[in-house]
């Protein structure tokens, strides 16, 4: 394999993990959130999460330019505090790959914990657990199925998340070119052989995941 | 001991009661609706009422002038849901241990064990309680609840997950469990049968409202009310006009008939003849007169009524007869003035299966009268 294929692979992994791993930490209170709590915004919060599921990926990318760029609402103030911005980084391909796959996570996390039965919710209540551990103790380990196709969801996601990386981190070899956007340089090249080979490891590893996930789900 | 004083507002419905229950079994009984499972919901610090008074031994769970309301975790109190809601991820003893946090490691597995032990389901200690049958199921979450060691027991319809024959027997088990307890236990049915079994104290409730609450056998006996009578099942609960009353006896007309009552020795029932008045005769106390014996007894055969026989129903080792009075006009239940209890045995010697007329009478002192027609 070329040494510009194995950089990308390594990339698109790294970036997935991290994707996913940030989508688990915000993803899952979030899920718990929208499905337990009655506040202001709510509404609101869940078309957010929602909304990169429907738009196409160059418009939510757009957005976390204005969001996050060297002039955005929160880059602009860090660029001027630090002098570092996101764009055309790595981290802005795990920023970009995290909001796309964040609601593949959100939806099936929220409607399983939502089906868990309010009874033993209020069994540990009155056994003494306040709500938080009975979240953490009673809620959650009877949601983790749905959690866990949820995480699986959003990894593949991360993986094969094009549009708004493009948009945030660009195309740079060695540094921002993920597999999905090293397949679309080396076909527009013409470099048949390399693509080929790209897009074989990505199925196979896209492959892997859900088989793996669907046999550690089923033990659950 | 326990005092509840709840209000609790709903478009459409209002929960208003007041109770008091000491070291006993308690038994909310009412058709669904009535409020009885808000109430333990309340108790438990599930629910928050509009106003409320809660103490139980002394300790104020609830008391809204005060700003006193305790979230469940701080009630110590054991609930027995209706549908069990054992932990499914956890094992039978996972289960019961559950409430048993924050104490020692050897003091849980000790209080575990013993628990388990008492309510002998050492062999499932490592069992997924959903391989286990309800009856078993329900004595995991009698466990989980009292482990702990709580003040207050409340169990949620208790035995309605299970099916008839089942019921039986584990009600029995279930009542000599929660009076070995010695503590208060509220429970919770719409079940009759299963709050007479069930329960020392009866608190009856009707459309969010208490309208009696007693010993279960003054209840029983003493109904305070028509209503009430009926909401217990008491059979026989007829009406009439006052045609006489005084402080000893009543004189009633029913059925183009006249019989006579003992009146309310504690709270007699006065009013001016004509007034419509509710009383009840237990089915077991209305008494066929034998036709082989000569002459009428009237001091042994009060209130006495010819009639038919018009239906009989088989109970196995007894026979309910519906009995029309020998007068024109509608009968007071339906198709039949009376139910008549009758042994079975005394059914076929008296051949009442081919011999339909018969003359009934009942003593005075077997005539209760109710009130509020």
């Amino acid at each position: 394999m070329p040494e510009a294929a194995t950089t990308a692979l390594w990339l698109s992994v790294r970036v997935s993990v991290l994707a996913t791993l940030a989508d688990a930490l915000v993803g899952i209170p979030l899920a718990y959130l929208l499905a337990k709590r009655r506040f202001w915004g709510r509404q609101a919060l869940d078309v957010l999460v929602t909304l990169p599921l429907v738009l196409p990926p160059t418009v939510t990318g757009y957005y976390l330019i204005v969001l996050l760029g060297r002039r955005g609402w929160l880059g602009g103030p860090l660029y001027a505090l630090t002098g570092w911005s996101l764009p055309f980084t790595w981290y802005a391909a795990v920023v970009a790959a995290a909001v796309m796959a964040l609601p593949l996570l959100v939806r099936p996390a929220r409607a399983a914990i939502e089906s868990v039965n309010p009874d033993l919710e209020r069994a540990a209540f009155v056994l003494g657990r306040p709500e938080w551990r009975t979240a953490l103790e009673v809620t959650l380990p009877l949601a983790r199925r749905g959690i866990v196709a949820g995480l699986v969801l959003a990894f593949a996601r991360a993986l094969g998340e094009f549009g708004a990386t493009l948009m945030l981190a660009g195309n740079i070899p060695g540094r921002t070119t993920t597999v999905p956007l090293a397949i679309y340089t080396a076909v527009s090249t013409g470099e048949a052989a390399e693509a080929r080979v790209l897009v074989l490891v990505l199925t196979t590893l896209s492959c892997a995941v859900v088989v793996l996930a669907s046999r550690w789900g089923s033990r659950l | 001991m326990i005092e509840v004083t709840l209000q609790k507002v709903f478009p459409g419905f209002t929960l208003d009661v007041a109770w008091v229950a000491g070291d006993e079994v308690v038994t909310l009984f009412g058709p669904s609706g009535a409020g009885k499972s808000l109430t333990l919901q309340c108790l438990a610090g599930l629910t928050r009422p509009d106003a409320a008074r809660i103490v139980v031994n002394g300790r104020v769970f609830d008391d809204t002038a005060e700003g006193v309301h305790l979230p469940p975790q701080a009630r110590r109190l054991g609930y027995v849901f209706q549908d069990y809601a054992l932990f499914p991820h956890l094992s039978v003893a996972e289960n019961v241990a559950f409430g048993l946090r924050g104490q020692p490691a050897a003091e849980r597995r000790r209080r575990t064990t013993e628990v388990l032990a008492q309510l002998g389901l050492e062999e499932f200690a490592a069992r997924d309680p959903r391989e286990l049958s309800g009856g078993q199921q329900q004595r995991v979450a009698l466990g989980r609840a009292i482990a702990p060691d709580p003040a207050v027991l409340l169990l949620d319809e208790p035995l309605s997950a299970l099916d008839a024959p089942l019921r039986r027997q584990l009600g029995g088990e279930l009542r000599s469990l929660i009076v070995g307890l010695r503590r208060t236990v509220v429970l919770v049915t719409h079940d009759l049968a299963e709050a007479y079994q069930l329960g020392d104290r009866l608190v009856l409730y009707e459309g969010g409202r208490v309208v009696q609450a007693g010993p279960k056998a003054e209840v029983l006996g003493r109904p305070a009310s028509e209503s009430v009578a009926r909401l217990i099942g008491l059979r026989n609960v007829v009406r009439g006009a006052v045609l006489k009353a005084s402080s000893d006896r009543i004189e009633i007309a029913w059925r183009g008939q006249t019989v006579e009552a003992v009146n309310s020795p504690t709270a007699p029932f006065i009013a001016a003849p004509g007034t419509p008045i509710a009383f009840m005769v237990r089915p077991e106390h209305v008494r066929l007169i034998r036709k082989d014996r000569a002459s009428l007894d009237p001091t042994h055969h009060m209130n006495f009524l010819r009639g038919e026989v018009v239906e009989s129903i088989d109970h196995g080792t007894s026979w309910t007869l519906l009995f029309r009075i020998a007068a024109p006009g509608p009968a007071s239940q339906g198709a039949y003035d009376l139910e008549i209890e009758v042994p079975h045995l005394v059914y076929e010697i008296l051949d009442i299966a081919r011999d339909r007329q018969w003359d009934v009478s009942m003593h005075r002192g077997a005539l209760q009268v109710l009130a509020g027609v």
